[in-house]
Protein backbone atom coordinates (compact mmCIF):
# COMPACT_ATOMS: atom_id res chain seq x y z
CA UNK A 1 0.00 0.00 0.00
CA UNK A 2 1.53 3.11 -1.39
CA UNK A 3 1.79 5.99 1.61
CA UNK A 4 -0.15 8.83 1.73
CA UNK A 5 1.30 11.42 4.11
CA UNK A 6 -1.77 14.35 5.34
CA UNK A 7 -0.32 16.93 4.88
CA UNK A 8 2.22 16.32 1.73
CA UNK A 9 3.76 18.73 0.19
CA UNK A 10 4.65 17.08 -3.39
CA UNK A 11 7.68 19.84 -5.08
CA UNK A 12 8.95 19.03 -8.42
CA UNK A 13 11.95 21.34 -7.23
CA UNK A 14 14.25 20.93 -4.32
CA UNK A 15 15.78 18.19 -5.88
CA UNK A 16 19.55 17.02 -4.83
CA UNK A 17 21.44 19.22 -7.19
CA UNK A 18 24.19 16.36 -7.61
CA UNK A 19 21.47 14.23 -8.71
CA UNK A 20 24.04 12.00 -10.11
CA UNK A 21 26.87 12.37 -7.41
CA UNK A 22 27.97 9.16 -5.34
CA UNK A 23 26.50 8.51 -1.97
CA UNK A 24 29.25 8.02 0.76
CA UNK A 25 28.49 4.28 0.62
CA UNK A 26 25.20 4.27 -1.93
CA UNK A 27 23.60 5.28 -4.53
CA UNK A 28 20.03 6.53 -5.44
CA UNK A 29 18.64 3.39 -7.33
CA UNK A 30 15.71 2.70 -4.78
CA UNK A 31 14.60 6.58 -4.61
CA UNK A 32 12.14 8.50 -7.16
CA UNK A 33 14.88 11.63 -7.15
CA UNK A 34 12.28 13.53 -8.99
CA UNK A 35 9.39 13.61 -6.10
CA UNK A 36 10.21 15.50 -2.59
CA UNK A 37 7.75 15.43 -0.26
CA UNK A 38 7.16 16.28 2.89
CA UNK A 39 7.35 14.16 5.97
CA UNK A 40 5.79 15.49 9.16
CA UNK A 41 5.29 14.00 12.30
CA UNK A 42 7.64 13.05 15.49
CA UNK A 43 11.02 11.68 15.97
CA UNK A 44 11.41 8.44 17.70
CA UNK A 45 14.94 8.05 17.47
CA UNK A 46 18.13 9.31 15.46
CA UNK A 47 20.65 7.45 14.79
CA UNK A 48 24.23 9.07 14.31
CA UNK A 49 26.29 6.04 12.74
CA UNK A 50 27.68 4.92 10.04
CA UNK A 51 26.94 3.96 7.12
CA UNK A 52 24.33 6.73 7.22
CA UNK A 53 22.27 8.71 9.86
CA UNK A 54 18.84 7.88 10.32
CA UNK A 55 15.87 9.86 11.12
CA UNK A 56 12.93 7.12 12.29
CA UNK A 57 9.76 9.53 12.32
CA UNK A 58 5.80 8.72 13.24
CA UNK A 59 4.06 10.28 10.85
CA UNK A 60 0.54 10.62 10.79
CA UNK A 61 -0.88 8.75 6.90
CA UNK A 62 -4.17 10.32 5.35
CA UNK A 63 -6.57 7.93 7.21
CA UNK A 64 -5.22 8.88 10.47
CA UNK A 65 -2.93 5.71 10.68
CA UNK A 66 0.72 6.23 11.89
CA UNK A 67 3.15 6.03 9.23
CA UNK A 68 6.94 5.07 10.50
CA UNK A 69 9.41 6.90 8.13
CA UNK A 70 13.50 6.24 8.09
CA UNK A 71 14.80 9.01 6.58
CA UNK A 72 18.75 8.55 5.52
CA UNK A 73 21.26 11.23 5.73
CA UNK A 74 25.07 11.37 5.40
CA UNK A 75 27.54 9.21 7.16
CA UNK A 76 28.29 11.18 10.80
CA UNK A 77 31.60 12.72 9.67
CA UNK A 78 29.54 14.34 6.53
CA UNK A 79 26.71 15.99 8.29
CA UNK A 80 29.51 17.01 11.25
CA UNK A 81 30.39 18.77 7.66
CA UNK A 82 27.01 19.84 7.21
CA UNK A 83 26.81 21.32 10.62
CA UNK A 84 24.81 19.13 12.14
CA UNK A 85 25.82 16.89 15.72
CA UNK A 86 24.73 14.00 17.29
CA UNK A 87 22.09 16.44 19.27
CA UNK A 88 21.00 18.34 16.25
CA UNK A 89 17.86 16.73 16.66
CA UNK A 90 16.44 14.32 19.80
CA UNK A 91 13.31 11.96 20.33
CA UNK A 92 10.03 13.54 20.74
CA UNK A 93 10.98 16.61 18.57
CA UNK A 94 8.51 17.80 15.72
CA UNK A 95 9.84 17.57 12.68
CA UNK A 96 9.15 18.45 9.30
CA UNK A 97 11.72 16.85 6.88
CA UNK A 98 11.50 17.23 3.08
CA UNK A 99 12.91 13.58 1.61
CA UNK A 100 13.05 12.17 -1.62
CA UNK A 101 10.56 8.98 -1.24
CA UNK A 102 10.91 5.34 -1.70
CA UNK A 103 9.98 4.55 -5.20
CA UNK A 104 8.23 1.53 -4.18
CA UNK A 105 6.12 3.82 -1.87
CA UNK A 106 7.85 2.32 1.32
CA UNK A 107 7.84 4.63 4.24
CA UNK A 108 11.73 5.12 3.54
CA UNK A 109 13.39 8.20 1.96
CA UNK A 110 16.56 10.06 0.97
CA UNK A 111 16.85 13.47 3.25
CA UNK A 112 20.53 14.11 2.92
CA UNK A 113 23.52 12.77 0.24
CA UNK A 114 27.31 13.46 1.54
CA UNK A 115 26.70 16.85 3.37
CA UNK A 116 24.09 18.43 1.32
CA UNK A 117 20.88 18.06 3.15
CA UNK A 118 17.26 18.70 2.10
CA UNK A 119 15.26 21.06 4.21
CA UNK A 120 14.71 19.82 7.71
CA UNK A 121 12.62 21.94 10.57
CA UNK A 122 13.07 20.63 14.01
CA UNK A 123 10.72 22.89 16.86
CA UNK A 124 10.70 25.68 14.16
CA UNK A 125 13.72 25.63 13.32
CA UNK A 126 15.73 24.96 10.20
CA UNK A 127 18.67 22.85 10.33
CA UNK A 128 21.78 23.28 8.06
CA UNK A 129 21.79 22.37 4.73
CA UNK A 130 25.33 22.98 3.57
CA UNK B 1 118.22 -1.70 28.96
CA UNK B 2 118.56 0.57 26.00
CA UNK B 3 115.76 -0.86 24.15
CA UNK B 4 113.33 0.01 27.25
CA UNK B 5 114.79 3.30 27.14
CA UNK B 6 113.55 3.95 23.32
CA UNK B 7 109.98 2.27 24.24
CA UNK B 8 109.63 4.65 26.80
CA UNK B 9 110.42 7.82 25.01
CA UNK B 10 108.58 7.05 22.33
CA UNK B 11 105.59 6.33 24.55
CA UNK B 12 106.57 9.69 26.23
CA UNK B 13 106.11 11.04 22.62
CA UNK B 14 102.91 9.83 21.33
CA UNK B 15 101.34 10.67 24.71
CA UNK B 16 102.86 14.47 24.21
CA UNK B 17 101.52 14.13 21.00
CA UNK B 18 98.07 13.56 21.81
CA UNK B 19 96.52 16.41 23.05
CA UNK B 20 97.82 17.99 19.39
CA UNK B 21 96.22 15.19 17.48
CA UNK B 22 92.52 15.59 19.48
CA UNK B 23 93.44 19.56 18.97
CA UNK B 24 93.29 19.46 15.32
CA UNK B 25 90.35 16.96 15.23
CA UNK B 26 88.14 19.56 17.11
CA UNK B 27 89.00 22.41 15.34
CA UNK B 28 86.14 24.20 14.86
CA UNK B 29 85.33 25.74 11.57
CA UNK B 30 86.46 28.78 10.60
CA UNK B 31 84.38 31.51 12.00
CA UNK B 32 81.67 33.14 9.20
CA UNK B 33 81.64 30.21 7.32
CA UNK B 34 78.83 27.88 7.78
CA UNK B 35 79.26 24.11 6.46
CA UNK B 36 76.43 22.91 3.85
CA UNK B 37 75.11 19.41 4.28
CA UNK B 38 74.72 18.13 0.81
CA UNK B 39 71.49 19.47 -1.44
CA UNK B 40 68.29 17.43 -0.73
CA UNK B 41 66.96 16.01 -3.92
CA UNK B 42 63.49 18.07 -4.54
CA UNK B 43 60.69 16.45 -2.74
CA UNK B 44 56.92 17.92 -3.61
CA UNK B 45 54.49 18.93 -1.02
CA UNK B 46 51.54 16.97 -0.48
CA UNK B 47 51.02 18.14 2.56
CA UNK B 48 46.98 18.41 3.61
CA UNK B 49 44.24 16.71 3.71
CA UNK B 50 42.40 16.15 0.31
CA UNK B 51 38.86 16.04 -0.40
CA UNK B 52 36.25 15.63 -3.32
CA UNK B 53 36.53 18.70 -5.30
CA UNK B 54 32.83 18.37 -6.49
CA UNK B 55 32.60 15.97 -9.87
CA UNK B 56 31.56 12.42 -9.75
CA UNK B 57 33.87 9.82 -10.97
CA UNK B 58 32.51 6.84 -10.72
CA UNK B 59 35.47 5.09 -12.89
CA UNK B 60 38.54 5.60 -14.91
CA UNK B 61 37.61 5.02 -18.12
CA UNK B 62 38.64 8.57 -19.35
CA UNK B 63 35.49 8.44 -21.90
CA UNK B 64 33.09 7.98 -19.74
CA UNK B 65 33.92 9.12 -16.06
CA UNK B 66 30.44 8.94 -14.92
CA UNK B 67 29.86 5.34 -15.90
CA UNK B 68 27.16 6.38 -17.93
CA UNK B 69 27.82 3.29 -20.58
CA UNK B 70 29.73 1.18 -18.67
CA UNK B 71 29.57 -2.09 -20.85
CA UNK B 72 31.56 -0.29 -23.12
CA UNK B 73 34.70 -0.83 -21.14
CA UNK B 74 37.30 -2.61 -23.24
CA UNK B 75 36.59 -5.76 -20.83
CA UNK B 76 37.75 -9.00 -22.33
CA UNK B 77 36.24 -11.80 -21.78
CA UNK B 78 36.91 -12.76 -18.37
CA UNK B 79 35.98 -9.52 -17.50
CA UNK B 80 32.44 -9.26 -18.78
CA UNK B 81 31.55 -12.09 -17.43
CA UNK B 82 32.21 -10.86 -13.94
CA UNK B 83 31.10 -7.40 -14.70
CA UNK B 84 27.87 -8.61 -15.72
CA UNK B 85 27.29 -10.23 -12.92
CA UNK B 86 27.75 -7.50 -10.48
CA UNK B 87 25.04 -5.81 -9.04
CA UNK B 88 26.62 -2.13 -8.18
CA UNK B 89 25.32 0.63 -5.95
CA UNK B 90 26.14 3.44 -8.33
CA UNK B 91 26.05 4.84 -11.91
CA UNK B 92 23.90 3.41 -15.36
CA UNK B 93 23.26 0.10 -13.39
CA UNK B 94 22.95 0.85 -9.66
CA UNK B 95 20.32 -1.15 -7.43
CA UNK B 96 19.28 -1.94 -4.16
CA UNK B 97 18.42 -5.15 -4.71
CA UNK B 98 20.32 -7.93 -4.58
CA UNK B 99 23.70 -5.71 -4.38
CA UNK B 100 26.80 -7.66 -4.01
CA UNK B 101 29.30 -4.90 -4.17
CA UNK B 102 32.09 -6.13 -2.06
CA UNK B 103 32.37 -2.95 0.39
CA UNK B 104 28.81 -2.62 0.77
CA UNK B 105 27.75 -6.11 1.32
CA UNK B 106 31.19 -7.24 3.52
CA UNK B 107 32.91 -4.26 4.48
CA UNK B 108 35.74 -5.85 2.45
CA UNK B 109 38.45 -2.24 1.85
CA UNK B 110 37.55 -0.63 -1.75
CA UNK B 111 40.89 -1.47 -2.60
CA UNK B 112 43.54 1.02 -4.56
CA UNK B 113 42.29 2.84 -7.12
CA UNK B 114 38.26 2.46 -5.96
CA UNK B 115 39.03 4.22 -2.77
CA UNK B 116 39.45 7.64 -4.82
CA UNK B 117 36.09 7.49 -6.02
CA UNK B 118 34.35 8.13 -2.60
CA UNK B 119 33.52 11.28 -1.41
CA UNK B 120 36.05 10.74 1.61
CA UNK B 121 39.02 12.30 2.35
CA UNK B 122 42.98 10.91 2.20
CA UNK B 123 46.10 12.72 3.28
CA UNK B 124 49.63 11.68 2.62
CA UNK B 125 52.71 11.49 5.54
CA UNK B 126 55.89 11.68 3.46
CA UNK B 127 58.99 10.27 5.08
CA UNK B 128 62.27 9.87 3.29
CA UNK B 129 62.22 6.20 2.41
CA UNK B 130 58.42 5.64 2.40
CA UNK B 131 55.40 7.55 2.05
CA UNK B 132 52.00 6.68 3.56
CA UNK B 133 49.02 7.35 2.23
CA UNK B 134 45.59 7.53 5.06
CA UNK B 135 42.35 7.11 3.38
CA UNK B 136 39.31 8.26 5.46
CA UNK B 137 37.02 5.83 3.82
CA UNK B 138 36.95 2.17 5.98
CA UNK B 139 40.43 3.98 7.77
CA UNK B 140 42.54 1.81 5.62
CA UNK B 141 45.95 2.75 5.16
CA UNK B 142 48.69 1.95 2.54
CA UNK B 143 52.74 2.33 2.58
CA UNK B 144 54.84 3.27 -0.82
CA UNK B 145 58.58 2.26 -0.40
CA UNK B 146 60.10 5.14 -2.02
CA UNK B 147 63.27 4.20 -4.84
CA UNK B 148 62.99 0.85 -4.11
CA UNK B 149 62.36 -2.13 -6.44
CA UNK B 150 59.03 -4.11 -6.06
CA UNK B 151 60.02 -7.82 -5.26
CA UNK B 152 60.31 -10.93 -7.10
CA UNK B 153 57.44 -12.67 -5.78
CA UNK B 154 55.03 -10.25 -3.96
CA UNK B 155 51.63 -11.66 -2.07
CA UNK B 156 48.56 -11.10 -3.64
CA UNK B 157 47.06 -8.53 -0.90
CA UNK B 158 44.15 -6.42 -1.24
CA UNK B 159 46.47 -3.06 -1.52
CA UNK B 160 49.28 -4.65 -3.58
CA UNK B 161 53.01 -3.85 -3.26
CA UNK B 162 53.72 -0.15 -3.71
CA UNK B 163 56.98 1.56 -4.86
CA UNK B 164 57.76 5.18 -5.46
CA UNK B 165 59.47 8.17 -6.82
CA UNK B 166 59.27 11.55 -7.68
CA UNK B 167 59.52 12.77 -10.88
CA UNK B 168 59.74 16.31 -10.34
CA UNK B 169 56.75 18.07 -8.73
CA UNK B 170 55.26 14.32 -9.40
CA UNK B 171 54.69 11.30 -6.70
CA UNK B 172 54.71 8.02 -9.39
CA UNK B 173 53.14 4.84 -7.12
CA UNK B 174 53.64 1.53 -8.83
CA UNK B 175 51.66 -1.08 -7.67
CA UNK B 176 51.72 -4.73 -8.52
CA UNK B 177 51.00 -7.82 -6.13
CA UNK B 178 46.65 -7.40 -5.62
CA UNK B 179 44.39 -9.80 -5.03
CA UNK B 180 41.14 -10.13 -7.13
CA UNK B 181 38.74 -9.03 -4.14
CA UNK B 182 38.11 -5.54 -4.74
CA UNK B 183 36.37 -4.37 -7.72
CA UNK B 184 38.41 -1.25 -10.25
CA UNK B 185 35.64 0.99 -9.48
CA UNK B 186 32.01 2.16 -8.01
CA UNK B 187 30.61 0.04 -11.61
CA UNK B 188 31.49 -3.18 -10.88
CA UNK B 189 34.12 -3.48 -13.41
CA UNK B 190 36.81 -6.35 -12.03
CA UNK B 191 40.22 -6.75 -12.27
CA UNK B 192 42.93 -9.73 -12.04
CA UNK B 193 45.42 -10.47 -9.69
CA UNK B 194 47.57 -9.22 -12.98
CA UNK B 195 46.55 -5.67 -12.24
CA UNK B 196 49.51 -3.21 -12.19
CA UNK B 197 48.39 0.10 -11.42
CA UNK B 198 50.11 3.39 -11.74
CA UNK B 199 49.20 6.53 -10.15
CA UNK B 200 50.63 10.23 -10.30
CA UNK B 201 49.89 12.23 -7.68
CA UNK B 202 50.33 16.30 -8.78
CA UNK B 203 49.93 19.30 -6.99
CA UNK B 204 48.47 21.90 -9.60
CA UNK B 205 48.30 24.57 -6.94
CA UNK B 206 48.63 24.48 -3.31
CA UNK B 207 44.33 23.57 -2.73
CA UNK B 208 44.37 21.37 -6.08
CA UNK B 209 45.69 17.80 -6.53
CA UNK B 210 45.52 16.04 -9.76
CA UNK B 211 45.39 12.27 -9.76
CA UNK B 212 46.09 10.52 -12.78
CA UNK B 213 45.33 6.67 -12.38
CA UNK B 214 46.73 3.92 -15.35
CA UNK B 215 45.24 0.87 -15.37
CA UNK B 216 47.27 -2.29 -17.06
CA UNK B 217 45.72 -5.41 -16.56
CA UNK B 218 45.79 -8.09 -19.92
CA UNK B 219 44.06 -10.44 -18.50
CA UNK B 220 40.50 -8.38 -17.53
CA UNK B 221 41.33 -5.69 -20.31
CA UNK B 222 42.01 -5.26 -23.93
CA UNK B 223 44.00 -2.38 -23.63
CA UNK B 224 45.31 -0.04 -20.92
CA UNK B 225 43.47 3.14 -20.03
CA UNK B 226 44.08 6.44 -17.96
CA UNK B 227 41.49 8.20 -15.63
CA UNK B 228 41.77 11.51 -13.78
CA UNK B 229 40.48 13.08 -10.48
CA UNK B 230 41.33 15.90 -9.13
CA UNK B 231 40.70 16.89 -5.16
CA UNK B 232 40.79 19.65 -3.29
CA UNK B 233 42.27 21.11 -0.32
CA UNK B 234 40.18 20.72 2.57
CA UNK B 235 39.79 22.06 6.32
CA UNK B 236 37.58 19.79 7.30
CA UNK B 237 39.83 17.18 9.89
CA UNK B 238 39.38 13.30 8.45
CA UNK B 239 36.98 11.77 10.43
CA UNK B 240 35.70 7.73 11.51
CA UNK B 241 34.82 6.51 8.23
CA UNK B 242 34.88 2.93 9.79
CA UNK B 243 32.84 0.28 7.98
CA UNK B 244 31.67 -1.88 10.40
CA UNK B 245 29.52 -5.32 9.72
CA UNK B 246 26.86 -4.59 12.31
CA UNK B 247 26.17 -1.37 11.40
CA UNK B 248 26.14 -1.98 7.94
CA UNK B 249 23.82 -4.83 7.87
CA UNK B 250 21.62 -2.82 10.14
CA UNK B 251 21.28 -0.15 7.83
CA UNK B 252 20.33 -2.85 5.32
CA UNK B 253 17.68 -4.01 6.89
CA UNK B 254 16.16 -0.60 7.85
CA UNK B 255 16.67 1.58 5.05
CA UNK B 256 17.76 -0.86 1.73
CA UNK B 257 15.64 -3.55 2.06
CA UNK B 258 11.92 -2.28 2.41
CA UNK B 259 13.04 -0.15 -0.55
CA UNK B 260 13.32 -3.24 -2.51
CA UNK B 261 10.20 -5.12 -1.43
CA UNK B 262 6.88 -4.87 -4.01
CA UNK B 263 4.35 -2.26 -2.06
Amino acid sequence: MKSRLLPAVVLATALFTAASATYAHHGTAGYDMSKVITVKGTVTKFDWSNPHCVIYVDAKGENGDVQHWALELGAPTHMTRAGWTKSSIKPGDAIAADTHPAANGATIGTTGMQSSVLKVVVNGVTLSTK
Amino acid sequence: MRDRSIVAALALLMTASLPLLWAQSSVPPEAGKIQKAPAAAHVPDFSGVWGPSGKTVNNWFPNDPRGQHPEQAPMTPWAEERFKAARPPFGANQTFEGINDPVQKYCDPPGVSRVYLYPWEFTFIQQQDVVYVLYEYTRTWRSIAMNKEHSKDPDSTWLGESVGRYEGDTLVVDTIGFNDKTWLDHLGHPHSEALHLVERFRRVDHNTLELQVTVDDPKAYTKSFTGTKVFSLSTSPMGEGICSMSETEAFQKNVIDPTTTKK
